[in-house]
């Protein structure tokens, strides 16, 4: 146990060093969704007007509503790189290195994707003080903020389990930055992310009741619009545990049997 | 006293239903020896090395590693083998330094001895000097040389080399095979594969020659060149004379050590001339002298030359191995080759 937690921080220390040596990837993957948080919530800004959002949401600020979505948006562009790294790995040799190393597979991929989660976690800082600058308040103060980096980490990492499974079925790039590109914006709009459940279409709602974005962005949207709602965050774990679960499990199972 | 620390018997390896890369190869290496996999790209030396550092499963076979067995030690094999890649896989954002003390937390090395430990293979490579630059602005053979004091880090008891200096110039080639030559003597066990016979020529104490998955020759580097049986003796005689050259001919497929006598003429002035197979080579030039002299033939040029792994290749494949030098060098990301 000693020794693959020992294994788990050389590699989180190894991609933490690789990030601040080029640290133009942080602002990288936060290009797309700042483009979003700066114009989508100014052209879509009279949705706010619209009486049944303000009862649904507790809002009249589309932005401050929008913010979740950003938060996921960067959390999902994030979990992408989890998996190009890996693929970088296989490419350059690295990996064979580690895996002729004693070491346990999951140290491999838990290094990679905690190191990933620290990276999400400064995004959505940076997401947040721009937030702020730009008038959207978080209802549930510090502590709120606190519990908003703490799921972005969560189910960052879970998240960063399917570019992986990706990553390590194809070890290509390209394969694994569609996939994550495909993904996230159909996912983001069949979601309570871009607009409450409630104002969705039917068979839009039915679909967003299944999709794992949609409790993460309730939890989000209750800390930042109300407060603490607890069925919100209970509900964005066990979407995160899920996801986690299959996602992770998958990964590794893989990892192990796949040879070559 | 002869101790066997790879066994591999009968070992197959086939990429999903009919790409056979590895077609029932045996073979023992000795301890404390270097063993060479000498043959051209798509052999099966690439496989058979990641079958043999647990990167790749088998199909089928069964490989011990210093009694070990491969698939039931997994992790005790890792414990005791170094292995450097075609690909050389450092990480290029990381310092020299940085690079063995990553590897060295890899084989769960204390703070303190890590720190040793980089230092000293620093020195070994020769890259103090740039031990906290980052591996981007390293050359090939920079990156080769890291390489290589990092697959030595647990000091292993194998070393496995995959193609230790595909791409490199020339200098750094020659400091490759010394250290491996050092290595070695310190009594290090080497398994190297190679598509270049000089370098198998001058490091192995023994080699297979494989070819398309299989095993076409086994033995030590002197015991294959004795096997295409002969040293090569080339006569040439002043342009023209033709009359001499033929003379030569009747006279030399007389002598019973000569195996076999080849005439080359083709009008041009430097190919007036003979070719002579035969055992002991030194022996017979003088030999053929004499007789030439009594014969009263005048010998432009005579050259004696000892017969090479490349005709070794030749007769047992009916291909030469034909290595283009690879102008450029690793590239400094270190993609991988296809």
């Amino acid at each position: 146990m000693m020794e693959m937690l020992s294994e788990v921080w050389a590699i989180f220390m190894r991609w933490n060093k690789k990030l601040v040596r080029q640290p133009i990837l942080i602002f990288f993957n936060l290009i797309q969704p700042l483009v979003w948080f700066l114009l989508f919530t100014q052209a879509f800004s009279a949705i706010g007007n619209i009486p049944s959002f303000q009862i649904l949401t507790g809002t009249s600020s589309y932005i401050t509503f929008f913010t979740a979505a950003v938060i996921i948006q960067t959390i999902a562009s994030s979990a992408l790189n989890s998996g190009i790294g890996i693929v970088n790995d296989f490419d350059s040799g690295f990996m064979d290195k580690m895996r002729v190393a004693p070491i346990k597979k999951s140290s491999i991929l838990f290094g990679r994707l905690f190191s990933s989660a620290l990276t999400t976690i400064i995004q959505v800082a940076i997401i947040l003080v721009i937030g702020l600058a730009l008038g959207v308040n978080i209802a549930s103060g510090i502590l709120g903020t606190i519990v908003i980096f703490v799921l972005a980490a969560l189910f960052g990492i879970a998240w960063s389990g399917i570019s992986l499974f990706v990553a390590l079925n194809t070890k290509n790039a390209e394969t694994t930055l569609s996939v994550g590109l495909l993904t996230t914006f159909p996912l983001l709009f069949l979601s309570a992310s871009v607009m409450p459940l409630g104002l969705l279409p039917g068979w839009v709602q039915q679909i967003a009741k299944v999709n794992p974005f949609t409790y993460i962005a309730e939890a989000f949207q209750s800390l930042i619009i109300k407060g603490f709602v607890w069925t919100n965050i209970q509900n964005s774990l066990i979407a995160i545990l899920i996801v986690g679960v299959l996602s992770l499990g998958a990964s590794i199972l893989l990892f192990r049997r796949k040879i070559s | 006293m002869e101790e066997n620390i790879i066994v591999v018997k009968d070992l197959h390896k086939t990429y999903g239903k009919n790409i056979i890369a590895v077609d029932g190869i045996s073979f023992e290496v000795k301890k404390g020896e270097i063993f060479g996999f000498l043959g051209p790209n798509g052999a099966g030396k690439s496989t058979t090395i990641k079958i043999l550092t647990t990167l790749l499963e088998k199909s089928s076979g069964k490989v011990t590693i210093d009694g070990l067995d491969i698939d039931d030690d997994q992790s005790k094999v890792r414990r005791i083998i170094g292995y450097s890649s075609q690909e050389v896989g450092v990480d290029d954002d990381l310092t020299a330094r940085e690079n063995l003390l990553l590897q060295c937390s890899f084989h769960h090395i204390s703070k303190e001895k890590a720190k040793q430990k980089a230092e000293e293979l620093l020195k070994t490579v020769r890259l103090v000097e740039a031990a906290d630059r980052r591996l981007r602005t390293f050359s090939g053979g920079m990156r080769k040389r890291l390489d290589l004091a990092s697959a030595l880090v647990s000091e292993p008891k194998i070393l496995f080399l995959d193609e230790p200096t595909t791409g490199l110039d020339p200098q750094s080639r020659q400091d490759i095979w010394e250290y491996i030559i050092k290595l070695n003597r310190q009594g290090m066990t080497i398994f190297l594969t190679t598509q270049y016979m000089e370098e198998a020529d001058r490091l192995a104490g023994r080699l297979c020659i494989v070819d398309q998955g299989k095993i076409v020759a086994e033995g030590t580097p002197s015991e294959l060149k004795a096997q295409i049986g002969a040293d090569k003796i080339t006569l040439h005689f002043k342009a023209n004379d033709f009359a001499s050259c033929d003379k030569a001919k009747e006279l030399m497929e007389k002598i019973p050590d000569i195996q076999q006598v080849g005439q080359c003429r083709d009008g041009l002035v430097s190919e007036n001339g003979l070719t002579l197979m035969t055992k002991n080579g030194s022996a017979m030039v003088t030999h053929v002298v004499r007789t030439m002299d009594k014969a009263g033939i005048n010998i432009e040029q005579l050259n004696l030359s000892a017969p090479t792994l490349d005709e070794v290749f030749l007769k047992l494949t009916g291909k030469t191995l034909n290595v283009v030098e690879r102008k450029e060098a690793i590239s400094p990301r270190g993609r991988r080759r296809r």
